[in-house]
Formats: C-alpha cells, structure tokens, sequence
C-alpha cells in the first residue's frame, strides 16, 4: 500500500481518480457477503467491514466541512478531531447496526459531491488552506492526498476485516 | 432485537445476554425512603467536596443494597475522569470473584474538571449498582449491556426521582427569544433537564411504538432521540469554534434529515442513543459553565442566520431541546 509521501507525488488528476474509484472498490470487496461476516469484528478492538464503509461515509462530511471553511475563510484553524472520535461515532451512531449496502449508498452521493467540487476548483482555490492542529497548514490538494490515502487504507481495513484479519 | 455485539458472544454469554434482556424493571419496595438519601447526594455533588459526596454515595448505594437485599457493595467517589477508549470514563463495576465486588464513580469531567451533573452522576451510580444487581440479585454469571440492563437502570432512575405531575403540553415550548429573557443559570438548567425528560417520555413505550413515524415525513420518537445526539455534538463543535477562532463560518456540510438517511436512524437502538445523548450533553453543560462572563457575546457567522453569538445559541439550543421534547410527545400519540 502506498505511503502519504508516495500518494502526494502522484498528479491531481491521478488521486481524484482514486477518489473516483473507491466507491466501487468498496462494492466489490463486500458483494456476496452475509451481514454476520460484515458486521464481524477480527479481534476485540478492530472494525469489522461494516463499520469501515460507515466511517468512511462519516469523514467524507467532515471533509466537506472542512472544505467549506477553507472556501470561506481566510486561512481557517480546522477544529481538531481527536483520536478517539472515529471509535466514538463507530459506538454512538451504532455502526454495527447499520446496513452496509445502504452506508455504501451514502458514501458515494458524498463523495460525488465531494469530487463535483474538487473538480471545479481552480489551481489557485486548490492552494487555499487551513491550519491543522498537528500536521500545520494544509491545502485543498493536500486534503485530496490525505483522502486518496485515507482510502486506500480503509480498502485495506475492510478487506483483512472481511476476511476475519484485524 | 439484540445489540450488535451479540453475535460475536459464544452460545453461553448468549443464554446470559437473553436472561439480562428478559427483565425490564428492579423495584423498590419503598423508594420514598430514599428520598433523604438522593436530596443529600444531589446537596453534596453541589459542594463539590468530594470526601461529602464519596458518604452520600456510600449511604445511596446501602440504602438500595438494603432495600434490594442484596450484599453491600464498596464504592469510590473519585476526582476527575480518566479517558477510556472512545471518552471519559463516568464509572467502573470490578467483581473478579476473588476480592469483594467495588465500585468506582468519578465526579468531575477530564477535561474541565467540572462536577458533573446531579442526574448524570446518578444516573451513571444506578448504572453501575445495575451490574451489582445482575451478580447477586438476578443470579447472572455475567452482566451485559442488553436493552433489559438498561431499561433496568431506567426503572430504577425514575423510582428515585419520580416524575412531576404536569404533563408536556405544546406551550411548554419557549421561542428563542423568550429564553433570551432567562436568566444564564435557566438556560443551563433548562439543558441539564432533557435528558430526564427525554427518559421520561420513553419510559414503558414498545419498541414499536419508539420506531412508529406518526406520518410518512415525520419523524419516529427514536429518530428524534438519535437527531438530539447528532445535533448535540454539532452544537458543540460551534460552541467550540467560536470560543477558538474570531468570528468563524458556521458550517454545515448537511441536513437533519439526511442524517437520519444516511445515519440510518431507524436502526439505532433508541436506549443507546438515549446513553450518548446524556454523555454528549454533559460535555457541553460542562464546556458552558466554564465560559468566562464576556465570551458570551464571541460569534460566529451562520449562512442563513447571520451573526450567531455563542448566547443565541444556548437560547437556540433550549429552544431546540423544546421543540424536539414536544415533538416526541406528539409522536408517541401518533401525532406529526
């Protein structure tokens, strides 16, 4: 799997196709698949796959937020996530209960809409930025790295998930 | 309908998880003794002094142990909340069969150090008294979260603060600006209610009628619950944004009603929404009582509402507690 560092080399053009791509990669990773084997965690403290589709559909609206405010203001200071609130929303908005299919069904209007945008964007609204608590000023086309990488990553969660790996 | 988790419990934890969710109440034979004992704990927690809330405690947890009949149980009233995985930790129940079963309580927030809310700390005693009840009352050889175990903590919350006679009525609820009028600790007071409320309104009520939408486009009182959660974590990431930063865009990347889509409200499991809703409010009655007198008028701009300072919000925020209580209210009877 690709570092960030190896991610952010590729061209603009390249990481919005693997943002393109991911939807779709999600659906065949999960085709065929009971809910018992979807909603099975591979160890007391790892995702099981449905919780992977659900989180990535609950960071795409925080990435929308997160655009939006760079757009709308001069240099903004993200709000910052902490770490255990991937884990919190997992338990609190009952990701074990959801229905993968549907989860999926709202990552990909999301991330249309997300890519709509990104798609638009001129080369000088794509060097807009705002500060991050940790990794300091972060562009529109730094956030396309991190998403591609975000991605790719889960892909490979969910997948060793699936397959009862953690 | 089980938890998640249950699938993942082997065939024995199974029998045990549906013998817990079979039972649905603890009574108490006569909680009205106990009254002397709740006013004293809710005087203590006010003191803030812990040494006086760690005796309340202790005389709470053995007037119900007695009253239960059940074998005592140790407690320690502790100061500020250690993180757990996915928060802070409100309480602890440890009973490994070799040493006498304990109880842990924290009484300030991790973060803040504030002392928490009367009902939360209450909440969370009886939340863990219920895992001490399944040991040596309800004979279960492990004690599981199941929907029983938290109908049980229900049953015993509202036998110790019973509800008041008036019934919510649709002019129970107050416009922004007529809460504008209120005194800060009103407002506050207001907040630090609903949760109560909220279980009060849901006590007793089938899981059928939870999740029944009074009409194809209005919500179901269990979605109303799950939209009360959502929408307390977004409020107080605003609060949060507009104490950090001048002046900054209140943004909203979505609608309440598509989270409920894509949420999937109708799947949750309205007790464990319930659970984080009361956890989140808490958090954001501790972030308001520590903002300093001026930091009131700090803003932020809303796209459709303007300038929204952090003041407006908590009217809207009480507002918005008002309208979703009596919503749920008109849900339950069918009503959109």
């Amino acid at each position: 799997m690709p570092t960030m560092e190896d991610v952010a080399r590729q061209p603009l053009a390249q990481r919005l196709d693997r943002m393109a791509g991911t939807a779709d990669d999600l659906a065949a990773a999960i085709r065929g698949q009971s809910d018992t084997i979807l909603s099975r965690r591979p160890d007391g403290k790892n995702w099981a796959a449905k919780e992977v589709i659900c989180h990535l559909r609950d960071t795409e609206e925080l990435f929308a937020g997160r655009f939006e405010l760079i757009m709308t203001m001069d240099q903004p200071k993200l709000p910052p996530l902490h770490p255990s609130t991937p884990d919190r929303w997992a338990e609190e908005r009952q990701y074990l209960r959801n229905d993968a299919a549907e989860a999926l069904g709202a990552f990909r209007r999301r991330r249309d809409e997300n890519l709509a945008f990104l798609r638009g964007l001129s080369p000088e609204q794509s060097k807009r930025g705002g500060g991050h608590p940790t990794r300091g000023t972060m562009t529109i086309d730094d956030w396309v790295t991190l998403i591609a990488w975000h991605d790719d990553n889960h892909l490979d969660q969910l997948v060793r998930a699936r397959d009862g790996k953690p | 309908m089980p938890f998640g988790y249950y699938a993942r419990l082997n065939k024995k934890q199974q029998a045990i998880y549906r013998q817990s969710d079979a039972v649905t109440e603890v009574r108490l034979p006569r909680p009205r003794d106990l009254d002397p004992l709740v006013a004293e704990l809710g005087a203590a927690l006010q003191s803030e002094v812990r040494a006086r809330t760690q005796r309340a405690t202790e005389e709470l947890i053995r007037g119900l142990t007695d009253a239960l009949e059940i074998a005592p149980v140790r407690v320690d009233v502790l100061a500020a909340r250690p993180h757990a995985r996915w928060g802070e930790l409100h309480g602890l129940y440890t009973s490994d069969g070799r040493r006498p079963p304990k109880i842990q309580l924290w009484m300030r927030t991790a973060k803040q150090r504030r002392v928490v809310a009367f009902r939360t700390f209450l909440r969370t005693l009886l939340h863990e008294v219920g895992h001490h009840i399944d040991y040596t009352k309800l004979g279960l050889a492990d004690s599981f979260h199941t929907e029983g175990f938290y109908k049980r903590e229900s049953s015993l919350f509202h036998q110790l603060v019973p509800t008041p006679a008036t019934e919510r009525t649709a002019s129970s609820v107050r416009s922004p600006e007529e809460y504008a009028a209120l005194p800060l600790a009103d407002r506050l007071a207001r907040l630090e209610r609903t949760p109560t409320e909220l279980a009060r309104l849901l006590r007793g009520r089938s899981e059928a009628v939870v999740a029944q939408r009074p009409a194809s486009d209005a919500w179901a009182a269990g979605e109303v619950v799950c939209h009360l959660r959502d929408a307390e974590e977004h409020l107080a990431r605003w609060m949060q944004m507009i104490l950090s930063m001048d002046e900054p865009v209140l943004v909203q990347p979505s609608t309440a009603d598509r989270w409920a889509e894509d949420r999937q409200y109708r799947r949750h499991h309205v007790g464990a929404a319930w659970d984080a809703f009361s956890r989140r409010r808490d958090e954001t009655l501790a972030l308001l009582r520590d903002v300093p007198p001026d930091a009131w008028r700090r803003a932020g701009r809303h796209r459709r509402r303007g300038k929204l300072r952090l003041d407006d919000l908590l009217n809207l925020m009480a507002w918005h507690d008002d309208n979703h209580l009596d919503q749920i209210t008109r849900a339950l009877d069918g009503r959109a």
